[in-house]
């Protein structure tokens, strides 16, 4: 076999190879284990050593030179196929669509009640006084029901008014349902006041309602303590204390220990180391009898909570009228 | 208000708790403490009375009772002696339902000075300016017991004082020098010539205590705390004494309250009065307490009740009948007894227990399909934003709105309630384009025509993808039968919602009740084909009264379509009159083998013929 014309053979066919598969078969019939080199060394194995010598520095060559015709057609193969790409040149995040901080924590909210039993419902925003006050106990000549000083209230032309609160709901649904009752009212209220970094004329609460046969103090501090810890999503110790609502009897004021700073007292709590998280009571009897319901069988527990605030304290938001403000530099963070 | 420490200190034999102790106590079992402040050898309470306790607990004897009750320790308050004389001061009072009482003397030899310095200190303690020694009096006073006070100048005042209504349009000059004008729901202290006072509420000028005063009239009295309060807060004067009147201060505490005045003022009593028609008397409340039990959810022996009860001044008679002291006049029913029991006994003691899981939570269907589309909307790219519910003239003007008016608004721009949410969205739209080159937002909420509705809207900057996006949501929602009209969209011969361009942002309006009882959940497994997809485009001419949602659902029912997809239609030059031209973007597949060309064709064909296509030619 002429080492010449092996070389000649070799580089004609390679030129002609177009695919991988090819290469690789061209690789095993010269270069490989039982390939023609192989064999060529095998031929000259028996030969004199002077002639094996000089043959074999030929066969070495030969070797040599289809590797290096082999390795350059691997290559232009390899350049062919490759892809490039660089990560390093900057962009800009892709554009999501957002929900607002407040629908992402009235959910949330929705759930944990849900989860415990209550329904969600939603009450009118524009409300009859009677269902805004009077049936809460407030009658006319309260303070409350002031449009500016104390009662903040918003009134219509036609005498109706924005509900101040979402306890204007309260009896309407005791009026529809029969108890036991459980349900979450969450929605829009609205106060007459000077706007600034804590107060708003357009904010969301969150009011609960429980009537049953047995309902206590008790079952209450258990409610929103499991609703706290479940929001927070952490221990949480609270405390109950008197307050006064005309709708509640006892009432109460639910107070949750300072998450910033443990109770130990700091800006956030006013240094007092609690920080007040909601009103809540046992519902008056009047109100029970406003919604139809006998207040000697059956006995609520109601809760009011605004949602805006625990928004607030969740993202550290520090201005209450960037949730009214449509700004997408706000809204897009959430 | 603020509160002494010393003062309050003054009341017991036996030392008081730390002021931060008392604080506390307070706070969990009576009114929240605000601050504590040092102040000399004093330290200053700031105490959140409640509202329903201002009749009793706006005064140191108040809180004193409270911390008595609360620490159990014996609290004594000043004793006085009735100072009986013969000769009556004439006092006429119009009506016994406007003034419950009206107690005065007449003091002679006064004089008009500085008050001492313990006095002033007092005061200034609790942050009452320091006038003369009767106005310090009777502030002092009125701090000490809750009872306001008022002295006018007798020598200024004409034949004795009447209690009566203002008439129509009647002045009055106060003592801050500032001229009022009153109606017929105004009470006032007159003489039979002038105003002398606004009852309850505040002096006028006329009899004004100055440092000629040598006699003076001392009142201390009761008012009907609704008619106070109405009056305070219409013409927007608040007062210690009208924060005290606007509740119900006990009547009884009058002539208690005169004669310590009297004792401090310390000058003989020339005269006197006491109009007190209907006296005040103690009530009972029979309470359960099995009832208060349940009510707090815990087990108080009767004994801890009467216990409690008693140290707040209650008087527990036969068969827990519970008799109430006429300075507690905020507690009329048992549910006030079962709070003083609750908050007495402490809420941090009551356990907590879950209630019994009775009823799962039903689904509710607005809020369930308000949160579908919130979420398609985001994925879509879109932003929630909330809006107020208020808009302005600019609005309106801007809209042609017909639009519901607030009676108070907060500025003229939010004095109307919002009919539509599109001007506030273009509006937020222009505001956002100064950040961003891209705009999609939406909202969900109230909006206010002849009655309340939810209403669903968005806008964006760039509108050729809309109608895409809105495709892409009511497919989601499981409407497939939309109607897009020019700028509306319908369902059958319903509009559910209208679309629309103002200066360059396109916007989209749904009445989502209209979409939710549309909206569906059923979706359902369609079996994959993996033989390939056939591709037909045909352009042609058809009647130009056929509407393209037609064609395309007959299009629809024949078998083997997967697809129909309109990319032209064209009227004008080159179409016959009558006539539009379309062009379609068909595929076809078979569950079960590759089609071969003949079928394609086939079904092709019967298309045409089906929906009376007329090839361009």
């Amino acid at each position: 076999m002429d080492i010449e014309e092996i070389k000649k053979e070799a580089i004609e066919k390679i030129e002609k190879i177009k695919e991988n598969i090819d290469l690789d078969l061209f690789r095993k019939e010269y270069l490989g284990k039982k390939g023609k080199i192989r064999d060529l060394f095998s031929l000259i194995k028996d030969l004199p050593i002077e002639e094996k010598k000089t043959l074999g520095q030929k066969i070495n060559q030969l070797s040599l030179e289809i590797e290096e015709i082999f390795l350059l057609k691997e290559n232009s193969f390899k350049k062919e196929i490759k892809e490039e790409i660089d990560f390093s040149f900057p962009a800009k995040a892709t554009e999501l669509g957002s929900l607002h901080p407040i629908t992402q924590v009235r959910r949330e909210m929705e759930n944990i009640f849900q989860m415990m039993g209550f329904s969600v419902v939603e009450g009118p925003e524009i409300e009859t006084q009677w269902y805004n006050f009077d049936a809460l106990n407030i009658p006319e000549g309260h303070p409350a029901r002031d449009a500016l000083s104390l009662g903040k209230t918003f009134y219509l032309k036609n005498g109706n008014v924005l509900r101040t609160q979402t306890s204007s709901a309260q009896v309407r649904y005791m009026q529809k349902m029969k108890p036991p009752i459980k349900i979450i009212i969450p929605g829009k209220v609205y106060r007459y006041e000077t706007t600034d970094a804590s107060h708003e004329t357009n904010f969301f609460q969150l009011e609960g309602l429980y009537i049953d046969k047995n309902v206590s103090v008790s079952h209450l501090k258990a409610i929103l303590h499991k609703f706290l810890e479940s929001f927070f999503k952490r221990k949480i110790e609270i405390r109950l204390r008197p307050s006064y609502f005309p709708f509640t009897e006892p009432s109460v004021e639910v107070d949750m220990l300072c998450t910033v700073c443990n109770g130990k007292g700091c800006a956030a709590c006013k240094k007092t180391g609690w920080v007040e998280i909601l009103g809540a009571g046992i519902v008056h009897p009047n109100v029970i009898k406003n919604g139809g319901i006998d207040p000697k069988k059956y006995k609520g527990l109601a809760f009011g909570l605004s949602i805006d605030r625990p928004t607030m304290m969740k993202y550290k938001i520090n201005d209450i009228r960037l949730f009214h403000s449509a700004n997408l530099n706000f809204l897009k963070q959430f | 208000m603020i509160f002494s420490y010393n003062w309050l200190q003054s009341f017991f034999k036996e030392k008081l708790p730390k002021p931060d102790k008392i604080a506390e106590v307070l706070t969990m079992h009576a009114f929240e403490n605000e601050y504590i402040q040092k102040k000399g050898n004093d330290f200053l309470l700031s105490i959140d009375v409640l509202p329903d306790r201002a009749g009793d607990c706006f005064s140191h004897i108040g809180i004193a009772r409270e911390i008595s009750a609360l620490l159990n320790k014996k609290a004594t308050f000043p004793k006085v002696k009735s100072k009986k004389v013969s000769s009556i001061y004439p006092v006429k009072v119009e009506d016994s339902n406007d003034c419950l009482r009206y107690t005065t003397v007449v003091l002679d030899n006064v004089k008009i000075e500085q008050s001492p310095k313990w006095l002033k200190d007092k005061l200034s303690a609790c942050g009452v300016n320091s006038i003369n020694n009767v106005v310090d009096v009777t502030n002092y006073i009125m701090l000490e017991t809750g009872q306001p006070l008022h002295a006018f100048d007798y020598d200024k005042v004409s034949e004795g004082i009447v209690v009566r209504r203002a008439k129509e349009k009647e002045k009055i000059v106060l003592l801050n020098g500032k001229e009022y004008i009153l109606n017929k729901d105004t009470l006032v202290i007159a003489d039979n010539k002038d105003i002398l006072a606004l009852a309850g509420i505040k002096g006028g000028k006329k009899a004004e205590i100055t440092k000629n005063t040598k006699k003076i009239i001392l009142e201390s009295a009761n008012f009907n705390h609704k008619l106070i309060s109405q009056t305070a807060r219409k013409l927007n004067i608040r007062t210690d004494a009208s924060i005290r009147y606007e509740q119900n201060i006990d009547p009884n505490l009058t002539e208690y309250a005169i004669n310590r005045a009297i004792d401090l003022i310390n000058v003989s009593v020339i005269s006197q009065n006491d109009i007190y028609t209907k006296k005040l008397k103690p009530w009972s409340i029979k309470i359960d307490i099995e009832e208060i039990n349940n009510t707090i959810g815990i087990e108080i022996s009767k004994k801890d009740i009467i216990s409690i009860l008693s140290k707040l001044g209650f008087i527990v008679k036969k068969d827990m009948l519970i008799e109430v002291p006429t300075y507690r006049q905020d507690v009329l029913i048992p549910e006030n007894i079962t709070e003083e029991i609750g908050r007495v006994y402490g809420y941090d003691k009551v356990p907590s227990v879950l209630p019994l899981f009775s009823h799962p939570a039903e689904i509710n269907n607005d809020i369930y399909w308000q949160n579908r589309i919130k979420d398609i909307m985001k994925e879509l790219g879109y932003s929630e934003v909330f809006n107020y519910s208020f808009i302005g003239d600019e609005e309106k003007d801007s809209f042609n709105l017909r639009l519901q008016e607030i009676t108070n608004p907060v500025s003229s721009c939010y004095k109307y309630l919002r009919p539509t949410i599109i001007p506030q969205l273009i509006k937020a739209t222009k505001e956002n384009l100064k950040y961003f080159e891209r705009i999609k937002i939406f909202e969900i909420g109230k909006v206010f025509d002849k009655k309340e509705y939810i209403c669903f809207s968005g806008a964006v900057n760039k509108g050729e993808n809309l109608k895409s996006d809105l495709l892409a949501l009511l497919n989601s929602l499981g409407i497939n039968n939309a109607i897009f009209g020019k700028d509306e969209i319908k369902i059958g011969k319903e509009i559910i919602g209208k679309v629309g361009i103002r200066d360059g942002i396109t916007f989209f309006e749904f009445n989502f009740e209209k979409i939710q009882k549309n909206a569906k959940d059923n979706k359902e497994y369609k079996i994959i084909s993996y033989h390939p997809v056939a591709v037909r485009d045909i352009s042609g001419l058809i009647d130009d009264e056929v509407k393209i949602e037609d064609i395309i659902n007959k299009i629809n029912e024949f078998e083997l379509i997967n697809s129909v997809e309109v990319f032209d239609i064209y009227k004008g030059k080159g179409v016959p009159e009558g006539k539009k031209s379309v062009s379609m973007h068909i595929t076809l597949q078979s569950q079960t083998r590759t089609l071969d060309p003949e079928t394609i064709d086939k079904v092709i064909t019967k298309i045409k013929e089906t929906i009376n296509w007329e090839e361009r030619k």
